[in-house]
């Protein structure tokens, strides 16, 4: 039977890319109203499980078991991911010359609502909102696509999206790097606001300054395509002050024995 | 007035007065032209403007046939019934019969604006037509030109005087019917004028024709300004040759955009001549190819004066087993000092099996200039759909967003009124088969 407040579970996942093992079996279950994070060191994984969850084609799942909400996440392609309610804010958002900012999120936004006309009539009042909120000019609202925007501007972007879409269960890629200390607390109070006791938020990070904004439930730890450790918000205090080495030592140890 | 017609063989001497109501100039005209086609063997496979299309497609199999034509009497029952529908200033209509139909708002009528078919300009003294007819696009530009000089049997002839601002466009339509379109246009406009023009070949209902060769020429009166947008959509199974060239005058500013959506062969020679100081050309093109459909553009930025402008962006989409050649010259005279020229062509690839070739070719005869000139060639990002399925798109709409995205910075470019009608362009053929 399933359990209607888990709203992501894996089970044992490993992911492939370009032919080389890079996510070696991981799982995790992820509740309604929770927040995760993931800390780990540079090219431990964390951006190719992203993305292989979200259904990029480079990066397969070569086994292992991914649910959302119940339903078999592998069986589905990018698009019916995103419809069936999984978000991923990228670690560095693609431009796409030509497609205005509006335009494209009035597609998106038109492709979950299932018909219902007033979606797309309140778009405009919507999108104008969530502007504000994240403190984005509206002129942005007729720009093409990532298009010449600083790294700052793209991850505000990337968070307006998930703002727009409202998704059951969010990843977000480093949307924290990157960000002056301003913008790191409007971005924060955008993930806040959007996060409820309906869905969910798997933040991967490398910092605990966004941490002290947006609180996570739980941190686990990546290295080398694994989970290694995991924990509460202390975990990310230990790390931040030790670095990487203990747990590194710590695991290569477990191994040996 | 009495129009006789004459019999006409294939043989160069068979060459006799094809429509007796034409005044003797251009009796003349189309004899040496008619020699001239006859003359001049195939195009050779090894200059540029050939290498990508087989001379074979155009060849006319019986040019008899494309002349032996009675003048519609303007009154009777083959003028073609034409309403000028509101945001025009003038709409003409013309068949390869010679068959017409023109209606001009009156306003303009009073202010000097004069829209006619070819053939009954050529017969009014009244208007350049003679010393304007074939001179940018005559006898020695080419074996089709000539053919096309030698036996038009459709087009227009456009004169805007002086000092004449027509604020909304005149539309020409060149319809083909059942038999080979020999369509030639003439556009002179006068000193501080401005005119927009959109000269579409082959409209909407295309029905097939086995053959189009159409010429136009514009000249551009001093400190004028001109939208010039041509739109080639024949039916997919007509092969087309369109010769375009505009005269651009000291200090005028011409827009000119072509649109090549339809045909089977399509071969595009789209042109501006800088000929005064100050003169600027921007010119803008979007080509999109389905089915087997071979697109061959060529465009020319000449500068033959100084302090010359010209801009060129060039779109190829191409998808199932299309392909495209898209050769570019910018000619900078010896004296044509301190002239700028850009040019850029870009190609989206939609599907294996598809081919696009990008020839940049600058000739340059002075230091003082400065010329930038980029092409690519390439598929479809896959990183771009994999983001835009992400956020729910669908495979198609992806795609289709991703196209759109491609051409929107070029239709950007053009007058906001025109927008929408490229835009459509674009969709009906991204949705198209
Ligand atoms: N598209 C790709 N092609 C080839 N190798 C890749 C690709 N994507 C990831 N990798 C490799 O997979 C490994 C994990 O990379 P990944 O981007 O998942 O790390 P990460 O944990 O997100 O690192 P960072 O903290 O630097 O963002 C690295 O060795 C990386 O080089
Ligand atoms: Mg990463």
């Amino acid at each position: 039977m399933h359990d209607s407040d888990l709203l992501f579970s894996m089970r044992d996942v490993h992911v492939e890319v370009e032919g080389k093992e890079v996510v070696k079996g991981v799982s995790l279950d992820i509740r309604r109203g929770e927040k995760h994070a993931i800390m780990g060191p540079n090219g431990s994984g964390k951006s190719s499980l992203a993305n292989a969850l979200a259904g990029h084609p480079a990066y397969s799942i070569t086994s292992g078991t991914a649910l959302i909400a119940g339903r078999d996440l592998l069986q589905m392609d990018a698009t019916e991911r995103s419809l069936a309610g999984l978000f991923l804010a990228f670690q560095y958002p693609l431009a796409i010359p030509g497609v205005t900012v509006a335009n494209f999120l009035r597609a998106a936004v038109k492709a979950r609502s299932n018909g219902d006309e007033s979606v797309i009539k309140d778009f405009r009042k919507t999108i104008k909102a969530n502007f504000k909120l994240l403190e984005i000019d509206d002129s942005f609202a007729t720009r093409y696509l990532n298009e010449g925007f600083s790294g700052g501007e793209k991850k505000r972007l990337e968070i307006l999206q998930m703002l727009m879409l409202k998704p059951l269960v969010a990843i977000l890629d480093e949307t924290d790097s990157g960000l002056d200390i301003d913008a790191l607390k409007v971005v924060s109070k955008g993930i806040n606001y959007s996060a409820s006791s309906d869905n969910s938020i798997l933040l991967v990070t490398h910092y605990q300054r966004i941490l002290d904004y947006v609180r996570p439930n739980y941190v686990h730890v990546m290295m080398d395509g694994r989970f290694v450790r995991s924990g509460g918000p202390e975990l990310a205090l230990q790390l931040e002050s030790e670095g990487y080495d203990r747990i590194r030592e710590e695991t290569a140890a477990k191994v040996e024995v | 007035m009495v129009m006789n017609t004459l019999t006409l063989t294939n043989r160069k001497h068979g060459f006799r007065a094809i429509r007796q109501g034409e005044p003797e100039w251009s009796h003349e005209q189309r004899r040496r032209a008619w020699e001239s086609y006859h003359d001049a063997p195939n195009p050779d496979r090894i200059t540029h403007l050939w290498r990508y299309t087989k001379p074979e497609h155009f060849l006319i199999s019986n040019p008899g046939e494309a002349m032996l034509r009675d003048v519609p009497s303007r009154t009777g029952s083959t003028g073609i019934d034409t309403t000028l529908s509101s945001g025009y200033s003038a709409h003409g209509i013309s068949r390869a019969d010679l068959s017409v139909g023109i209606a001009v708002a009156d306003e303009y009528s009073r202010a000097g604006l004069y829209v006619s078919d070819l053939h009954s300009a050529a017969a009014d003294h009244r208007y350049p037509v003679q010393e304007h007819l074939g001179k940018l696009v005559g006898e020695p530009f080419g074996k089709f030109e000539s053919a096309n000089l030698a036996l038009w049997n459709a087009g227009f002839f456009v004169f805007v005087p002086d000092n004449t601002v027509v604020r909304e466009p005149i539309y020409l339509s060149h319809q083909p019917l059942d038999e080979v379109l020999l369509s030639r246009s003439l556009v002179v406009i006068g000193r501080n004028s401005e005119v927009t023009i959109i000269d579409d070949y082959g409209s909407d209902v295309a029905r097939p024709c086995p053959l189009a060769n159409s010429v136009m020429e514009i000249f551009t009166g001093d400190s004028s300004r001109l939208r010039y947008i041509s739109l080639s959509r024949f039916n997919e199974t007509t092969p087309s040759i369109f010769t375009q060239r505009i005269r651009a005058d000291r200090n005028s500013h011409v827009l000119s955009v072509f649109g090549s959506f339809g045909g089977s062969v399509t071969k595009v020679n789209a042109g501006a001549v800088l000929a005064g100081p100050g003169a600027e050309s921007l010119m803008y093109g979007l080509a999109f190819g389905d089915g087997r459909q071979h697109l061959d553009h060529h465009t020319l930025h000449h500068h033959v004066s100084g302090e010359t402008h010209s801009d060129l962006h060039v779109k190829v989409v191409l998808k199932d087993n299309s392909d495209s050649a898209y050769t570019g010259l910018i000619r900078i005279e010896e004296k044509a000092d301190n002239s700028q020229a850009y040019q850029e062509n870009r190609n989206l690839l939609l599907n294996e099996g598809t081919r696009a070739e990008s020839v940049p070719e600058l000739e340059i005869l002075t230091d003082q200039v400065s010329c930038t000139h980029g092409a690519t060639v390439g598929p479809i990002d896959p990183e771009m759909v994999f983001y835009l399925k992400s956020r729910g798109y669908s495979n198609d709409e992806a795609t289709r967003t991703v196209v759109t995205g491609f051409v929107e910075p070029t239709i950007r470019l053009l007058p906001d009124d025109l927008q929408d009608m490229f835009r459509g362009l674009v969709r009906r053929k991204l949705e198209g088969k």
